[in-house]
């Protein structure tokens, strides 16, 4: 197995940091021992394309520059992709501006060393996207190495241009926010942006609102060096990387002959402001407990084996599945050597080895046992295998709350924070719009969600989702309210878009403040009650609608529908707030024959239908933990849409495949429905809804800097 | 990596001379000893080659002498001996060499409408692809040729190249007027090959791998739906034995990915239908949703579904459904219900149990099915 072998050549240390994807950790190559930083990725909890996970790689596979952080190799170790780089034990820019801002003198090195990184990627036609002092690291030795390639996009060619809204707002370059097609200029903006960040300790408009800034940046004059304590080069050079009309900017080569540059003293300088930040961080005595590697302890004790497949045409043998507890029905067949359940499971284990012509058994306890000597590492010393009846699993929980780490480990390769906004490949758009990822049923900051892998839980899925658990569980699984879930689905898909629009087209400074603080009250009030949002929402339509002259004015008015086999049937109340999810948010449903326009959905009588199969892919997304799933799924009210209402389409695209299958035909017209729909990555050409995507991203940038600065 | 305009830059035509020259000796004297010397002599020509062919961010290419350049370089041949060495290449300039074929690849004379040296290529010089292929047996020029290859694979010659190859006597790699796509593959050519770079492979070579074949498979419609019907058993016998059921957990996951995505094209009707006709290829799809990795279950559930959707299930498809009826329907509500924010899976999964529910008590054969 080159695999594992490749995973026990590294003894993993402390953790030197954690984000959204995944942990950072120091590491010894035991064979060369040379130090490393390895990136642990829990492929597992990504929902990303793994292809997007591999064409960073490949990005960071083709750069060998001392001034960019070196990539050493890759490997997948179970679920684990492990990205094993050159280890920086200075730690980032922004570690080192913790104590206090740079000098002038010191700026003037970072930044040649960054042009000099920039102008190796530029020339190998690679744009980093996202400079700035987080992704700027310092060797021990005071050496300066671009890091963090999660955004960074390699062009085809030297003409051609990117239009993807990617980086780190406050940084970003106002060619990128306008979208009109950015290259390699773009990082120079950020590179002076990341001259002041290192000058003043934090970006220009730090304290803003980071979606205001998204505004700002391309409207206002570009920022300057201030102050008399900064020296005129310094001011010319931040000005010149800084001009607003990318044509005009000048290229990394250009500014490496800036006299600014020129007169830049020698990277051991740099270890001045290592030496610092070690001394600040022993003051202050954050010394905390290191955290050291553990494995990840995915539960591998067995199911209990009710519940294997019963495939009774082929041979027993090759259904052997081989668990530590086996115990079949139906296995008439079974040799009855092995039926002596616990004594003879070893005996099934080398039987299942060579018989089983299906391949190996996905859950056989030889792969369990294989599992845990892969991870047999010295550093699972601290490791705590955890009965999986107490805690299921004691995998890793990256979404706590950064600890502090202990003064000499502090430094170092600090994880990605891009990670939050970063790219927005097809494929990550695809899974934005169609397929929701979240891993769990709730999570506080649902703006984010779609963007990151998410975050293991602490009760993992695998053991949530137990087979053993009775379906009649199902109930319990949702944590929160309907309401909360529709609220934050109603800001997620229309209102936080509807906000940005307005936003966007409000000309005037005053109008703009006022429509953003709205905007950010919202946003507020969906964070923190999305319970509250809903409830408040569904107030405001009914208000409106019982206006009549507001109503159709507002295109909200009562209407009814023509529904082919309306039947008049009173629906449940619950049911129908489940349904109303499926709109935009603003949807309510007033009686059983009408229904409201923007989010039309009309009720349909389940009596007549009962023998339709297509009606049950028209439930509601909560219909099923009510238990509509059980043995007679018709009996609540189902609900159609009706053909005009264009906010639905999205909606009516999934379901689309279902409603033609209606016709109980297996004819190329279902065939057609389901290449439409295809898997769930799948988006339509038409791509109504990047104005959703964009939407996302913005909720993505507030999320991730709001941990950076704390909002207003 | 400053640009080499120190010296003198060389003519188009010494520079193709002096680089094919270097490259046979790279190659024929492996131990020679100024080898830096030849290493450093050929890293210099490449990147002066890629300049002129690409240009840099301050200089714009002349469309005269990138003509001629590539003229020089179809003439001597350059290509070949580049794909079958580019693993000997110094590091930076594999990226040149990458550079060079994608530019070459990509290149229209103006007011053309074909890419004049991959047309050339495909004519009289297929040995050139199939090497890029080789390129995956190391991981030094894995990437370089992949990205080369998948630019390539715009175009559909390029990909009845690879499905048709076939090893022949003299080594030549067949002429594609000759194929005829109704006799089935020997299972011996060079498409056949990516299964074990995608299986074996170190990370990286294996992931671009997967990534040349995805796009060998989804990328040309037509010419694939007629190879897989041609092909049927021997295909989906080594797809399901050796990436669907993977040890490596990327592979396994990406696979079943794909698979869904052809099974579920239009122009692979016919290969759908008998696909999800075949009770084997049931069983191995109902143990994935068993599986121990959700991202697994989560991708086996959409091949999952076409068995279940499909309204003329065979015999042997409904004996197997019928008789998990009731584990089935115990084992779905609760299969990933903590997906609630993913309707459609919420809409599928009750689809899918809807359809169990209302199985016949036992097996109907298809109507118009032979019996």
């Amino acid at each position: 197995m080159a695999v594992k072998k490749e995973a026990d050549a590294y003894q993993v240390l402390e953790e030197l940091g954690s984000g959204s994807f995944g942990s950072v950790y120091k590491a010894i190559n035991r064979d060369t021992g040379e130090v490393v930083a390895v990136k642990h990725i829990d492929l597992e909890a990504t929902n990303d394309e793994l292809s997007d996970i591999q064409a960073e790689i490949n990005l960071l596979g083709t750069c060998s520059s001392p001034y960019v952080a070196q990539y050493i190799t890759s490997f997948v170790d179970g679920v684990k992709l492990w990205i094993v780089m050159e280890y920086l034990g200075g730690g980032s820019c922004l570690d080192l501006l913790k104590p206090g801002e740079f000098s002038e003198a010191h700026i003037a090195i970072v930044m040649r060393e960054l042009l000099f990184g920039l102008d190796y990627l530029h020339a190998t036609g690679k744009i980093h996207r996202d400079i700035k002092a987080a992704n700027t690291l310092l060797s021990d030795k005071g050496k300066v190495k671009l890091a963090d390639f999660g955004v960074a996009a390699q062009l085809v060619n030297f003409k051609s241009v990117r239009n993807t809204f990617v980086g780190t707002p406050f940084w970003m370059a106002p060619e990128v926010i306008q979208e009109a097609g950015y290259d390699f200029k773009a990082d120079i903006w950020s590179l002076g942006i990341t001259a002041l960040e290192l000058a003043n300790g934090e970006p220009p408009h730090a304290g803003a609102h980071p979606m205001k800034i998204l505004f700002e940046i391309p409207k206002n004059p570009a920022p300057r060096l201030e102050g008399p304590k900064w020296s005129r080069e310094f001011k010319d050079f931040v000005a010149k990387c800084l001009i607003k009309d990318p044509d005009r900017r000048m290229t990394a080569k250009e500014l490496l002959h800036h006299t600014f540059i020129k007169r830049a003293g020698k990277v051991e300088a740099m270890c001045e402001l290592i030496e610092r930040k070690q001394m600040w961080d022993l003051e202050r005595e954050n010394a905390s407990h290191p955290k050291y590697y553990e494995e990840t302890m995915v539960d591998l004790s067995p199911r209990t084996e009710d519940e294997e497949w019963n495939f009774d045409t082929i041979k027993t043998s090759t259904v052997a599945p081989a668990r530590h507890v086996t115990k079949r029905r139906k296995m008439a067949r079974i040799p009855s050597a092995s039926s002596d359940l616990e004594g003879a499971t070893s005996k099934m284990e080398s039987m299942d080895l060579n018989a089983a012509p299906l391949g190996t058994p996905i859950d056989s306890p030889r792969r369990v046992s294989r599992a845990r000597g892969a991870h047999r590492v010295p550093s699972t010393g601290t490791a705590i295998r955890v009965p999986s009846g107490l805690t299921p699993t004691a995998r890793r929980v990256s979404n706590q709350p950064k600890q502090p780490l202990a003064v000499d480990i502090s430094f170092g390769n600090s994880p990605s924070t891009v990670r939050f906004c970063k790219r927005v490949s097809s494929g990550e758009r695809r899974a934005a719009l169609s397929s929701n990822p979240s891993a769990n049923s709730f999570h506080p900051n649902p703006q984010a969600r779609t963007f990151r892998p998410s975050p293991p839980s602490s009760v993992h899925p695998l053991d949530a989702n137990n087979e053993n658990v009775p379906p009649t569980s199902n109930q319990q699984s949702i944590p929160v309210t309907k309401e909360a879930l529709l609220g934050r689905r109603a800001y997620d898909k229309s209102l936080d878009s509807v906000f940005q629009e307005s936003l966007a087209d409000s000309a005037m400074p005053h109008q703009r403040e006022a429509m953003a603080k709205v905007a950010q009250a919202w946003s507020h009030l969906d964070e923190v009650d999305p319970h509250g949002e809903f409830m408040l929402l569904k107030a405001m339509v009914d208000r409106l609608q019982s206006d009549s002259r507001l109503a159709s004015a507002l295109g909200v008015s009562v209407s009814p529908v023509p529904t082919p086999r309306r039947e008049s049937t009173k629906p449940s109340e619950t049911m129908l707030s489940g349904s109303t999810a499926h709109g935009t948010g603003t949807t309510r449903i007033r009686s059983s024959t009408t229904s409201t326009g923007t989010g039309t959905t009309s009720i349909r009588n389940p009596p007549g239908l009962s023998a339709s199969p297509a009606s049950t892919p028209v439930q509601t997304p909560f219909s099923t933990p009510t238990g509509t799933t059980s043995t007679s799924p018709l009996k609540g009210p189902k609900l159609v849409l009706a053909n005009n209402n264009p906010h639905l389409k999205s909606h009516r695209r999934r379901q689309s495949a279902f409603v033609t299958g209606e016709k109980g035909v297996w004819g190329n017209e279902k065939l057609a429905d389901i290449d439409e729909r295809k898997l769930p990555g799948h988006v339509e050409k038409g791509m109504e809804q990047q104005g959703l995507l964009q939407d996302i991203l913005y909720g993505q940038w507030m999320a991730g800097l709001k941990s950076r600065w704390p909002l207003v | 990596m400053a640009f080499l305009f120190r010296n003198k830059p060389k003519s188009n035509a010494e520079l193709v001379k002096s680089t094919k020259e270097l490259l046979i000796r790279l190659v024929e004297e492996p131990k020679a000893n100024p080898k830096a010397q030849t290493e450093e002599e050929l890293a210099k020509n490449l990147q002066q080659m890629k300049t002129s062919l690409q240009g840099t961010p301050e200089v714009e290419v002349s469309p005269e002498s990138v003509h001629q350049l590539l003229s020089l370089i179809v003439q001597e041949d350059l290509l070949y001996l580049l794909a079958n060495n580019i693993y000997k290449l110094p590091f930076e300039s594999r990226k040149d060499t990458q550079v060079i074929f994608s530019t070459a690849f990509r290149y229209k004379p103006a007011g053309a409408s074909d890419p004049q040296v991959l047309h050339h290529v495909i004519q009289y010089r297929p040995e050139i692809i199939i090497s890029l292929c080789r390129g995956y047996d190391r991981r030094e020029s894995a990437m370089p040729c992949g990205g080369v290859l998948r630019e390539a694979l715009k175009y559909d010659a390029i990909a009845a190249l690879l499905l048709y190859d076939e090893p022949t006597p003299d080594g030549k790699t067949r002429d594609l007027a000759s194929v005829n796509p109704d006799i089935a593959s020997s299972g011996e050519g060079v498409f056949w090959r990516f299964f074990d770079w995608i299986d074996k492979g170190a990370f990286e070579v294996s992931a671009d791998a997967f990534n040349t074949f995805r796009d060998i498979l989804t990328k040309h419609k037509s010419l694939v739906a007629t190879y897989l019907q041609t092909n049927f058993d021997v295909f989906f016998q080594k797809y399901n034995a050796v990436l669907v059921q993977s040890e490596s957990y990327v592979t396994k996951r990406q696979s079943i990915k794909l698979l869904g995505e052809i099974l579920l094209d239009r122009a692979n009707y016919n290969v759908m239908t008998a696909y999800v006709d075949s009770g084997e290829h049931l069983k191995i799809v109902m143990k994935l949703l068993r599986d121990d990795k959700r991202m697994i279950n989560y991708e086996g559930f959409h091949v999952f579904k076409v068995f279940v959707a499909n309204p003329n299930k065979s015999v042997a498809v409904q004996r197997i459904l019928i008789n998990n009826r009731e584990k089935l329907l115990r084992f779905l509500p609760s299969f990933l219900e903590d997906r609630t924010e993913d309707d459609q899976f919420i809409d599928e999964k009750s689809f899918l149990i809807r359809q169990i529910e209302q199985l016949p008590p036992a097996p109907v054969p298809p109507p118009g099915a032979p019996q």
